[in-house]
């Protein structure tokens, strides 16, 4: 295992977000999250990395054989001890070109982020890391480009490619096909089997043809509270994941 | 050497600035004594009025490092100006415990330096819970309270409203290396307190020493921070200032960047502060801790660049020489004559009968001239604010380097460059098209 929660919970005023969830990871496992809208899955992320305080439990990451606990860590030391996320709406650095947005990424790794006195052109190694990561996520050619300018299907790749720098343990993506066309889906697709090759990934997706054909595992998340785990033929037939998912209403009926 | 001559070359645009500034005072004699003399002193800047737009072209570019390259608009920015001023000022009179009022210059200007990155630490770690205009207003309220403060402590002098003077320290300050006395020159806006040099064919007053050596300190600041914002560190501000959610995502601790960003820029305009009041030797409330102090610098950014460091210089060159054009005086005790705004000179040179000359029912040249000229400066300026926020929003340097598609220093010698390559190659057969005709 490489990240496991316990009794995890946030309320917001009455409303319980993310209800006692308990959830691990596996080492080197692709987890999908899944749930109707509104059943908690980005708060859980953000509970993770440390975006929000969890009303009550615990989050902890195995960092090198030995539990961390990372509960109220604020997100950028999740960050560096190997936690990273991509977003469901873009996020990235406008106006920097998108080498740029992944070197800056890569350079928050390195212990070299306070020297103002030396030219960032003296540090190669995040150039270079920057550039291993853009060939694999297939933005090489639009290094140069400024994030802006970039087209929706490559904004999601550069979404990946700036999770990707500082070679995180986990990878969080948050809905990484978000708004992307049929057309171009299966590049992004393509892209999560490659990084779960080498990282831990817990991707949340709507979208289920992609989620029964990539998952080790499926956790479904309704309400708050986790309401199936298991592996996808599992999650198929599954009767409470239907009911979540068509509203309570009886099979035959929603048929 | 190659490697001094491939370093010179790749600055080519900052060395040959360099190389004019520093021709500048000299040149500007030339030319306002030339026969066009009277319409150049019109619009070309005088020395005094330079070294005044170095130094507070280095505090607008302060102001700029933080807020330009952060996104937090620091509104208190004038308390950090003020600390400078305010030390160099208090230890020439001895008020500082521990000091002589003959502690060399360049020391007092560190002090003063070191004094606002003390008091940076203090606003910033407070200010930085906060963010957007929250931010921008905590820290003028910071510099408020500074202000009020210095115009009431009877310390400071036996008038704190009307501000100090230097009491004890009789000769201008040093600028140079401390303690080596051939390598120092004085700064004054005065003949008789200042420096002037007189070496052969080389006259310097002490307006042109002062320009030399204040023009040196800035443009050391410059690169200083220049180099500070092409730094890992200064790239992480940039971060900030484009996405800081993310910036904390990938691993930032943000809080410590800004506050670190924001020292650094208390320091470098405590030394234009310093360098202020070492050049005027006195210091008012009003023109150090005063909030349009902060306001100034604001405008000479918006007119420079945002983000662009050394716009804000420009767009101070360009606000000061505006002003100068537009002022109805005809300067200072120690102006030299024919160095004139527009109103004198229009006056001259119109002449009584133009003057009277009526244009529309009863209402003379001269009347329209005082309507229109006299004194209506800041009103210019403030037409001129709206219309650069909505025409040139990026500032003058910033349309440049958007026109250019980066840096000066960078893209300009290439866009030089290939201008000249199109010019070399199509003169040759213009010319033999025009020869064979």
């Amino acid at each position: 295992m490489i990240l496991r929660t316990h009794g995890l919970t946030r309320e917001f005023g009455g409303l319980v977000a993310v209800d006692d969830v308990d959830f691990s990871l596996g080492d080197g496992e692709l987890c999908s999250l899944i749930g109707p809208n509104g059943a908690g899955k980005t708060t859980f992320f953000n509970l993770l990395t440390g975006t929000l305080a969890p009303t009550r439990g615990t989050v902890e990451l195995n960092v090198d054989d030995e539990w961390v606990d990372l509960t109220g860590r604020p997100p950028h030391e999740t960050a560096t001890m190997g936690l990273h996320r991509s977003y469901q709406i873009t996020n990235v650095f406008p106006t920097s070109t998108v080498r740029e947005n992944v070197r800056i990424a890569a350079q928050a790794h390195g212990t070299d982020s306070h020297k103002l006195w030396r030219s960032v052109q003296s540090f190669d190694r995040y150039y270079e890391e920057a550039d291993a990561i853009l060939d694999r996520v297939g933005l090489s050619g639009v290094a140069a480009e400024t994030a802006q300018s970039l087209s929706h299907g490559e904004k999601r790749q550069l979404e990946i490619a700036i999770a990707l720098a500082g070679d995180p343990d986990v990878l969080l993506l948050d809905e990484p096909n978000a708004g992307v066309s049929s057309a171009s889906i299966d590049i992004v697709v393509d892209l999560i089997e490659d990084v779960a090759q080498d990282h831990s990934v817990l991707l949340v997706e709507h979208n289920m043809d992609i989620v029964m054909n990539v998952s080790d595992r499926i956790v479904v998340l309704n309400q708050g509270g986790v309401i199936a785990d298991g592996p996808p033929e599992e999650i198929r037939d599954n009767e409470r994941v239907q009911e979540a998912y068509l509203g309570g209403y009886e099979r035959g009926e929603a048929a | 050497m190659t490697a001094l001559r491939s370093y010179l070359r790749r600055r080519v645009v900052l060395v040959a600035l360099v190389a004019f500034l520093g021709a500048y005072p000299g040149l500007h004699n030339l030319l306002v004594s030339s026969p066009v003399g009277t319409e150049l002193a019109l619009v070309l800047p005088r020395v005094e009025t330079m070294v005044s737009v170095f130094y507070f072209g280095l505090f607008a570019m302060s102001f700029d490092f933080v807020s330009g390259y952060t996104g937090y608009l620091s509104f208190g920015h004038a308390a950090f100006f003020g600390t400078g001023a305010y030390t160099v000022i208090l230890v020439a009179n001895g008020k500082i415990p521990f000091l002589a009022s003959s502690t060399p210059f360049m020391l007092s200007l560190l002090l003063g330096a070191v004094l606002a990155v003390m008091l940076a630490l203090l606003i910033g770690a407070v200010s930085f819970r906060l963010s957007g205009v929250y931010f921008a207003m905590i820290t003028l309220g910071f510099a408020q309270v500074l202000y009020v403060f210095v115009r009431n402590w009877d310390y400071l002098s036996s008038n704190p409203r009307d501000g100090m003077s230097v009491l004890e320290h009789p000769a201008g300050f040093e600028v140079g290396v401390p303690g080596i006395d051939a390598l120092n020159l004085q700064i004054a806006s005065a003949d008789f307190v200042g420096e002037t040099i007189s070496m052969g064919w080389i006259q310097l007053s002490a307006a042109e020493v002062s320009y030399y050596m204040v023009g040196l300190v800035v443009l050391a600041c410059y690169l200083a921070m220049r180099r500070a914002l092409r730094s890992p560190f200064g790239r992480t501000m940039v971060a900030i200032r484009e996405n800081e959610e993310r910036a904390r995502a990938i691993g930032y601790d943000t809080f410590r960047y800004k506050l670190g960003a924001f020292t650094v820029s208390a320091f470098f305009a405590a030394i234009a502060g310093g360098l202020f009041a070492g050049y005027a030797r006195s210091v008012t409330p009003e023109n150090t801790f005063f909030f349009l102090v902060s306001g100034d610098a604001l405008l000479a950014a918006i007119l420079g660049g945002f983000g662009t460091l050394a716009g804000p210089l420009l767009g101070r060159l360009f606000h000061e020489s505006l002003s100068e054009f537009l002022s109805d005086q005809a300067g200072g005790p120690h102006i030299d004559v024919g160095q004139l705004g527009l109103l004198p000179y229009l006056r001259q040179t119109l002449g009584e009968s133009t003057l009277a000359t009526e244009l529309y029912n009863g209402f003379t040249v001269g009347e329209f001239v005082e309507v229109f000229v006299n004194g209506h400066e800041s009103l210019y300026l403030g037409v001129l604010f709206v219309l650069f926020v909505f025409y040139v929003p990026n500032g003058l340097l910033g349309s440049v380097q958007d026109r250019l598609g980066g840096t000066v220093g960078s893209e300009l010698p290439a866009a030089v460059r290939r201008l000249w390559g199109r010019y070399r190659t199509e003169l040759p057969t213009t010319i033999r098209r025009l020869w064979g005709r």
